[in-house]
C-alpha cells in the first residue's frame, strides 16, 4: 500500500500533510515524498493514493508547471479510477484559469471546468457542514480565492460555500479524483470520510487510528456545527 | 483640509484627558478619534526627524522596547506606541501625542512597532528611516495566511528610501523589498544547532533560485539557520552585524561588523532573544552609537518576559507560560522549551481561542502545524486538555505518540484543575492563549489550594 505525496516540501500549508499520515497510520501504508526535482512515482507505478495538499500563491503557478507535461498520465489515472485527493488552493490547480483582483489571469492545467477569482486583499474565512452520500463533512475555508463553474461536486453543502459563496456544491469530484477546498487535516477531522476513502484504496474494514478519540471528536464538531446559532464566517 | 486636521487632531488631544479621568488610558480611541474625522490624519500629523520602524512576526515589541529604552538612557527624546497598539490607529494616538497643538514635532526620534498587516495603511505617510524586520513565520492562518504572502505585502509597501536590518538567518524576511537599501544580521553557530530540522513547519525547504532542495549549514528552529543550494550555489546572505562566540552558561556574546566589536551581556538565554539582541545592536550601529555605549546600557535594561512566569508553592513550581493560541510556531517553540527543562513535568493545556467559541468555532488545523511531539518527550509525566478543544488536543497529544494513560480530559477548565497530579518536586506549566489569561489565573489558584490544602 503506498501514499505519494506530490511535492511536500511547497505543498503543506495549515496542518494539511496529517491526511496523509493519518491515512498512512490507519493502513499501514508507505509514505512517498515526491520533491519538484522528480518525477511522480504513480506514473511508473501504482500508488493507491496521490495526495496534494495547498500551497502559496507562487507554489501554484510552480506545481502547474510540474505537473504540466504529465496531464495525459493524470488523465489516464483518474479514467481507471485512481484515488487522487487534491486540498486547499490546490484545486485551482485543476481549473482553467485564476484571475487576481487587478485583473491579472495566469492559465492552470485546464482539466476541469472551473475559473477562479483571487482577491488578496480578501481573504475568506469559514466554517463548512456538508454531506458526501449519508456522511455528515465538516472542516475549515481561509482562502483568497473562490472557484466558479459547474464541474461535478465532493460535497453537497449545508452551511457555509460551496466552490464559491452561491454555489451548493463543494469541491470537484470526478471517478476518484477529489479535490475540496477544506483545508487542514480533513481526514483527521471526518473519520467516516477517511474510512471511505480507506476502502477505495482496498482497505477492508478499515480501522482508524485512534478512531474511538477521533469519531468523539468529529461528532462534537458536527453537533457544534449543526447548532443555528453558530457563526459561520469569521 | 486643514481645517479638517486640526479639528482632527484637537478633539483626539481633548480626548486624552477625558480618558485619563475615566480611567481608559492606554487605548487606541484618540486615534480612531483623529482618523474618523481626518482619514489623511496620519498624512498631515507631524513627524519626528528620524523614524525607526519595527516590525516580524515574532519579537517586534522586545526590539521596539529595547531601541527605545537604550536611545532613551543615551539622552534622546524618543516618541514610541508601547503604550497603544500597532496599527494605523495605535501609530496615530502616538504621533498625535508627539506633536503640540500647532502640529509641531516635540520629539527627535520615533519608535514604532508595526503590525505587518497594517503596513499599506502606515507607510505611504509614515517614512522610516531604518526598519527592523524580526523574522516572518507562519501566524494566524485566518489573517496572515502563509509569510510570503506577509513578505510580499511588506515589500508593497515598504517606502524604497527606507534601509533595512534584516536577519539573514531567515530567507524569508531577508527577502522583502529586494531593490532597499539593507544591511543583515545573523549569529553564526551555535553549540545547540542542527542541520535537519525537526520542526513540521519549515517554509523554506526549496531555494528560491532554481527550486532545488535547500541545506542548512546550521539549522536553530523551523526555517531559522544558514541555508545553502548545492545544486545552483544560493546561500543566505552574508552578515554585517554578526552575532558569535554565544555563551548560554556565561550569558555572554560577542556582536562584531566591519568597523569594530562589542562584548554583550545576555539579556536571555532564549535563541528567540539573543536574535532580538543582535537586531537592536545592527539598528542601533546604524544609528552611529558604539559598541561601548550600546553594551553599556544594554546592561541596564532588561527583557520582560510577560509570558513566562514562575512560581513555587510548597513543593511544586507552577509555571504560567502564554502561548499565542491559533499559532502553531509559537506553541512550538513553547513546547520545545519547557520540555527541554530539567525534571518531571506536568502540563495543563488550555490554549483555547475562547474569542472565537464565543461566535463561531475555532480553526484547529494549526494543531497540525503545531510540535506537539515535544510533548511525548521523556519527563513529562501527565497532560490534562481542557477547554472548547480540548478533545481535540487529546487526539493530537494521542497522534503525536504521547500514551492515552498520560492524558486526562475535563471541558471545564476549573474542573480540569482538579485533575492535577502536583507531584511533590514536579514543574506545572499552565499553557494559555492570549484570551485566557484570567481564567488561567483562576486555574493556578486552584492548584495552588490543592497544594496548600494538601487536597492532591
Amino acid at each position: 500500500m503506498k501514499i505519494e505525496i506530490l511535492y511536500p516540501e511547497l505543498c503543506n500549508l495549515y496542518g494539511d500533510l496529517a491526511n496523509a499520515k493519518y491515512l498512512a497510520r490507519s493502513c499501514d501504508a508507505e509514505i512517498i515524498n515526491t520533491s519538484l526535482k522528480e518525477t511522480p512515482r504513480f506514473i511508473s507505478e501504482e500508488v493507491q493514493l496521490v495526495y496534494l495538499a495547498g500551497t502559496t500563491e507562487k507554489g501554484q503557478e510552480i506545481v502547474r508547471d510540474r505537473l504540466r507535461p504529465y496531464i495525459k498520465e493524470i488523465e489516464n489515472r483518474i479514467n481507471e479510477g485512481g484515488i487522487t485527493l487534491v486540498t486547499g488552493n490546490s484545486l485551482e490547480i485543476f481549473g482553467e484559469s485564476i484571475t487576481d483582483e487587478k485583473g491579472n489571469q495566469v492559465d492552470m492545467l485546464g482539466m476541469f471546468p472551473i475559473k477562479s477569482r483571487r482577491d488578496m486583499m480578501h481573504r475568506y474565512n469559514a466554517l463548512y457542514l456538508g454531506k458526501f452520500e449519508d456522511m455528515d463533512i465538516v472542516g475549515f475555508k481561509s482562502q483568497f480565492g473562490h472557484a466558479y463553474g459547474e464541474p461535478q461536486g465532493l460535497f453537497e453543502t449545508v452551511r457555509g460555500a460551496g466552490l464559491n459563496p452561491e454555489s451548493r456544491w463543494e469541491g470537484i469530484r470526478y471517478g476518484n479524483f477529489m479535490a475540496t477546498y477544506l483545508l487542514g487535516p480533513i481526514m483527521v477531522l471526518n473519520p467516516p470520510f477517511a474510512k471511505y476513502v480507506l476502502r477505495l484504496m482496498g482497505v477492508e474494514d478499515a480501522k482508524l487510528a485512534f478512531e474511538d478519540t477521533a469519531m468523539d471528536v468529529y461528532m462534537t464538531r458536527v453537533q457544534e456545527f449543526k447548532d443555528p446559532n453558530r457563526g459561520f464566517e469569521y | 483640509m486643514k481645517l479638517r486636521f486640526f479639528l482632527a487632531l484637537w478633539a483626539a488631544k481633548l480626548s486624552r484627558p477625558l480618558l485619563k479621568i475615566t480611567r481608559h488610558n492606554g487605548t487606541n480611541f484618540p486615534g480612531e478619534l483623529a482618523l474618523k474625522i481626518c482619514p489623511d490624519f496620519l498624512k498631515y500629523v507631524a513627524k519626528p526627524r528620524k523614524i525607526i520602524a519595527v516590525t516580524g512576526t515574532n519579537g517586534k515589541t522586545t526590539v521596539s522596547n529595547m531601541i527605545c529604552d537604550i536611545l532613551e538612557l543615551s539622552g534622546k527624546k524618543v516618541l514610541n506606541n508601547r503604550a497603544g497598539s500597532n496599527i494605523n490607529s495605535g501609530i496615530s494616538t502616538s504621533l498625535l501625542t508627539g506633536v503640540t497643538i500647532f502640529n509641531r514635532p516635540r520629539f527627535d526620534f520615533a519608535v514604532l512597532e508595526v503590525d505587518e498587516r497594517s503596513s499599506k495603511r502606515i507607510y505611504p505617510f509614515v517614512k522610516p528611516e531604518l526598519m527592523v524586520i524580526t523574522n516572518l513565520f507562519r501566524d494566524s492562518i485566518m489573517r496572515n495566511a502563509h509569510p510570503q504572502y506577509i513578505a510580499d505585502f511588506l515589500t508593497d509597501s515598504i517606502p524604497p528610501e527606507t534601509k533595512l536590518v534584516l536577519n539573514a538567518d531567515d530567507l524569508i524576511s531577508s527577502s522583502v523589498a529586494p531593490d532597499n537599501p539593507r544591511v543583515y544580521f545573523g549569529i553564526e553557530r551555535m553549540d545547540t544547532d542542527v542541520t535537519e530540522c525537526v520542526n513540521l513547519i519549515n517554509d523554506m525547504r526549496v531555494c528560491p533560485r532554481c527550486l532545488g532542495e535547500l541545506k542548512y549549514e546550521y539549522l536553530r528552529y523551523h526555517h531559522i539557520g544558514r541555508a545553502y543550494c548545492e545544486e545552483c550555489g544560493f546561500h543566505s546572505p552574508s552578515y554585517d552585524y554578526t552575532g558569535g562566540d554565544v555563551d548560554t552558561r556565561n550569558m555572554t556574546m560577542n556582536i562584531r561588523d566591519k568597523k569594530g566589536s562589542g562584548s554583550y551581556a545576555l539579556l536571555s538565554d532564549s535563541v528567540f532573544n539573543i536574535y532580538n539582541m543582535v537586531a537592536v545592536v545592527a539598528l542601533l550601529r546604524e544609528l552611529g552609537m558604539s559598541h561601548d555605549e550600546i553594551s553599556r546600557y544594554m546592561a541596564k535594561i532588561s527583557i520582560v518576559e510577560s509570558r513566562y512566569n514562575e512560581m513555587t508553592v510548597g513543593d511544586v513550581a507552577l509555571v504560567m507560560q502564554m502561548a499565542k493560541d491559533k499559532n502553531a510556531l509559537a506553541c512550538s517553540r513553547a513546547f520545545d522549551y519547557v520540555t527541554e527543562q530539567p525534571g518531571n513535568k506536568e502540563l495543563f493545556l488550555m490554549v483555547n481561542c475562547l474569542g472565537d467559541e464565543k461566535h463561531w468555532s475555532e480553526n484547529v488545523c494549526w494543531l497540525y502545524d503545531c510540535d506537539f511531539e515535544f510533548l511525548a518527550r521523556p519527563g513529562v509525566e501527565h497532560i490534562v486538555v481542557t477547554g472548547p478543544r480540548g478533545k481535540d488536543y487529546k487526539l493530537r497529544l494521542l497522534l503525536a505518540g504521547v500514551p492515552e494513560e498520560k492524558i486526562d480530559w475535563a471541558r471545564d477548565e476549573l474542573e480540569a484543575a482538579d485533575l492535577l497530579r502536583l507531584k511533590p518536586g514536579s514543574s506545572v506549566y499552565f499553557f494559555y492563549g492570549t484570551d485566557s489569561v484570567v481564567l488561567a489565573h483562576k486555574v493556578r489558584a486552584k492548584a495552588i489550594e490543592h497544594i496548600q490544602g494538601d487536597d492532591r
